[in-house]
């Protein structure tokens, strides 16, 4: 064995070159931290930024107003829905435009078309409000049709070839017209957040599945918060430790790791077909997403409660506090920011799935709104899915508008929680 | 055996003598010397421990302790660290209920009933027997609702009114009303260590138990707030049995009347605090208190 004699200068020297890798070190990763971070920030803003370019113009539409004389001889009183208001107004506009039409209507349809449906609606309803309008003159409020409305926000250009386009050269020329003469309006598009779904982007709003998005989510919360943080109470409090214990922890673990879609078969053939709830409904919905956010809830509740100090819990126990009043008055109220955070994560991920809804139906065309967890409904990400896929280029914004819609939900979803958290938090 | 380890309570108060002349090389030059407090007149016996064991698991904690620990007293249990005295004072709550796979055999009686008998329940138990802790375990809530909380759950107090002369006089009695008086809203977890250590003592008095046990309880504090705590247990020695662990040799000399060694599991040596610190009879408890291990 060879003695090595270490000075103290070679002490110091070792010393100062190990303070110097130390240092660089940290201030290495302190780099892959900030670019990591800046990486997230900046695909979160792409992401963002990419979804409010592509839908902040579904947020406004466009109308036309058109005077529509209730020519007697067509507008029936007693069934004023079966008049074909669309034609009537167009070929009055025609008319007005000083446009001869010819004898087959070519120009009258291709004029119609420029109207949302909802013209005759409108119509229908005020002169069924109001018979004696018949004879009169009226001033009817529709929206534009979907192409109309594209090309008012420009995303329909008459630079396109003509056959590459929806719109014909005349049809351009009419919208200018009508636009020039102060009868089409450009303003916020309420039905976006007032209507169901519908089959015509115009008329398309989110509030069906919004509602249905609510419903589901009122059942899940219901079911699966206090299920999931009374049993993660019994587990961790009560259960008497042992393989049987361990087994369940495990296959707690496990369940929060299986996919979602086996959730919604496990759904299909439990509540629909076997239990023959209603299909579609936000009660089936709400079911599935709860057991899917149980496994969640349960581990967050569990750590939670493992973290508080145990002597909180030795004092209560000390005092003669039973184990149930230990646990109600002293472990779970210490734990319930953490149940908080374990609720929020899991209701907001139960918000944005979309997998099992496929499989009980949500994923389909629900035009109106529940007023009932009955009743069919869809939900706010299958409707993004639907719209995505619908053909119309106008639901396009409106995917992106409905992904904004889902955003916010969402974030008012979190902020409410976070301020409940937040009065229940307390210091030790 | 039956050992009666405790003698008939002396009626003589003038016991300073022995201990401000110890005699030459006696050991109690080597420790502090037991103050005016250490000493007075021990009363009747209220905990038997007879053939006390407690196992964690497959592992012997406690081996066969056979203890008589007087009322009105303080009773010392020292020792090195994991010697089996806070192990000990826990079997005499049966806070070694809480722990799985604890066992605990043996006799334990207070008052000459088995607390370890099936007709008694813990929770009723531990209303009798309050304990105080280590670290100081306030509740995270204010100063009131932690001395009420005993009152409350055991159903002790019929009003509003009976429950605020509770807690008027379980803080006067931990010396601590006239610090808290005028924030009795606020958060006791506010206060320092020492007044939370008060402030747990007041809890714990709050149900008016017949013993206390404490684990330690000055560890955590500075000697100003130990020495309050001290004088607080001296107090509080005219109406409870009180049993208290710790690690300092000084603490048990002054704030205790009967000191038991533990060592290794096994009670080595008990008697009067003065006998045990001027002179042992055995040669591992004269080692301990002189700082030769521990």
């Amino acid at each position: 064995m060879t003695e090595t004699r270490v000075t103290s200068e070679m002490r110091a020297a070792r010393l100062r070159a190990g303070l110097k890798r130390r240092y660089a070190r940290e201030g290495r990763f302190r780099l892959y931290g900030l670019l990591a971070i800046g990486l997230a920030v900046g695909f979160l803003l792409l992401l963002l930024g990419r979804i409010i370019e592509q839908g902040h113009t579904a947020f406004y539409t466009h109308s036309v107003t058109v005077p529509v004389y209730m020519d007697p001889a067509r507008v029936d009183r007693a069934y004023p829905q079966g008049t074909n208001f669309e034609l009537l107004v167009a070929e009055q506009q025609l008319a007005r435009m000083g446009i001869a039409d010819d004898a087959a209507g070519t120009k009258a349809t291709a004029l119609r078309s420029l109207f949302s449906s909802e013209l005759k609606f409108a119509a229908a309803a005020r002169i069924q409000s109001n018979p004696e309008l018949i004879g009169q003159t009226v001033p009817i409020t529709a929206p534009v049709s979907d192409d109309a409305d594209l090309y008012f926000k420009h995303e329909i250009s008459r630079d396109t070839p003509a056959d590459q386009r929806r719109l014909s050269d005349e049809q351009i020329g009419w919208l200018d017209r009508m636009k020039a003469s102060g009868q089409v309006k450009a303003h916020f598009n309420s039905g976006l957040f007032t209507k169901g779904d519908s089959t015509e982007p115009e008329l398309a709003g989110v509030l069906g599945a919004v509602v249905g998005s609510a419903l589901m989510l009122l059942v899940t919360a219901l079911i699966a918060i206090p299920l999931g943080v009374g049993a993660a109470l019994y587990l961790e409090e009560f259960a008497p430790r042992g393989r049987i214990t361990d087994l369940i922890e495990v296959n707690i673990n496990n369940l929060a790791a299986v996919p979602s879609i086996i959730y919604g078969l496990l759904g299909l053939a439990l509540f629909i077909n076997w239990m023959h709830l209603p299909r579609a409904s936000p009660l089936v919905g709400g079911l599935v997403l709860a057991l899917m956010a149980l496994p969640t809830i349960i581990i967050a509740t569990r750590s939670s409660l493992k973290a508080v100090p145990p002597s909180i819990r030795e004092a209560a126990l000390a005092m003669g506090a039973s184990k149930t009043q230990t646990v109600f008055q002293h472990t779970l109220p210490l734990a319930m920011p953490g149940v908080m955070t374990g609720a929020i994560i899991s209701m907001a991920h139960a918000l944005g799935e979309t997998a099992p809804l496929l499989l009980i139906g949500m994923v389909s065309f629900i035009p109106g709104i529940p007023s009932a967890i009955g009743e069919p409904s869809g939900a706010l990400p299958s409707l993004v899915y639907i719209w995505e896929n619908a053909s119309e280029r106008a639901f396009h914004e409106r995917t992106a508008a409905a992904i904004l819609v889902l955003l916010a939900f969402m974030i008012v979803m979190n902020a409410a929680a976070i301020f409940l958290r937040r009065r229940f938090e307390r210091r030790w | 055996m039956k050992l009666n380890l405790f003698r008939a309570p002396e009626s003589d108060h003038g016991h300073k003598a022995p201990l401000d002349a110890p005699g030459e090389g006696s050991p109690a030059m080597a420790v502090p010397k037991a103050s005016h407090r250490g000493g007075g007149p021990v009363g009747p016996t209220k905990i038997e421990a007879r053939d006390v064991s407690v196992f964690y698991g497959a592992k012997q904690a406690l081996h066969e302790v056979t203890l008589d620990i007087p009322d009105k007293t303080v009773t010392a249990l020292i020792g090195p660290s994991g010697c089996g005295k806070s192990t000990f004072l826990r079997t005499m709550n049966r806070m070694n209920d809480t722990i799985p796979g604890c066992k605990v055999t043996g006799r334990i009686e207070m008052d000459g009933e088995d607390i370890n008998d099936r007709s008694v329940d813990p929770v009723l138990l531990r209303a009798r027997v309050g304990m105080v802790f280590q670290k100081p375990n306030p509740f995270p809530k204010t100063i009131y609702e932690n001395v009420a909380y005993g009152p409350r759950i055991h159903g002790l107090a019929a009003s509003k009114s009976e429950l605020d002369g509770v807690v008027e006089a379980s803080l006067k009695r931990a010396g601590l009303w006239e610090e808290v008086a005028d924030r009795l809203h606020s958060p006791g977890t506010g206060l320092s260590g020492g007044q939370q250590q008060r402030l747990v003592i007041a809890r714990a008095i709050a149900v008016e138990p017949e013993v206390i046990l404490m684990d330690e309880p000055c560890s955590a504090l500075d000697p100003i707030a130990t020495a309050k705590i001290e004088e607080l247990i001296d107090e509080l020695r005219e109406r409870y049995c009180i049993v208290i662990v710790t690690h300092s040799m000084a603490q048990a000399a002054r704030v205790s009347q009967r000191t038991a060694f533990f060592h290794l599991g096994r009670l080595v040596e008990t008697g009067d605090t003065e006998e045990i610190f001027t002179n042992p009879r055995e040669r591992r408890t004269l080692d301990y208190i002189t700082g030769r291990f521990g």
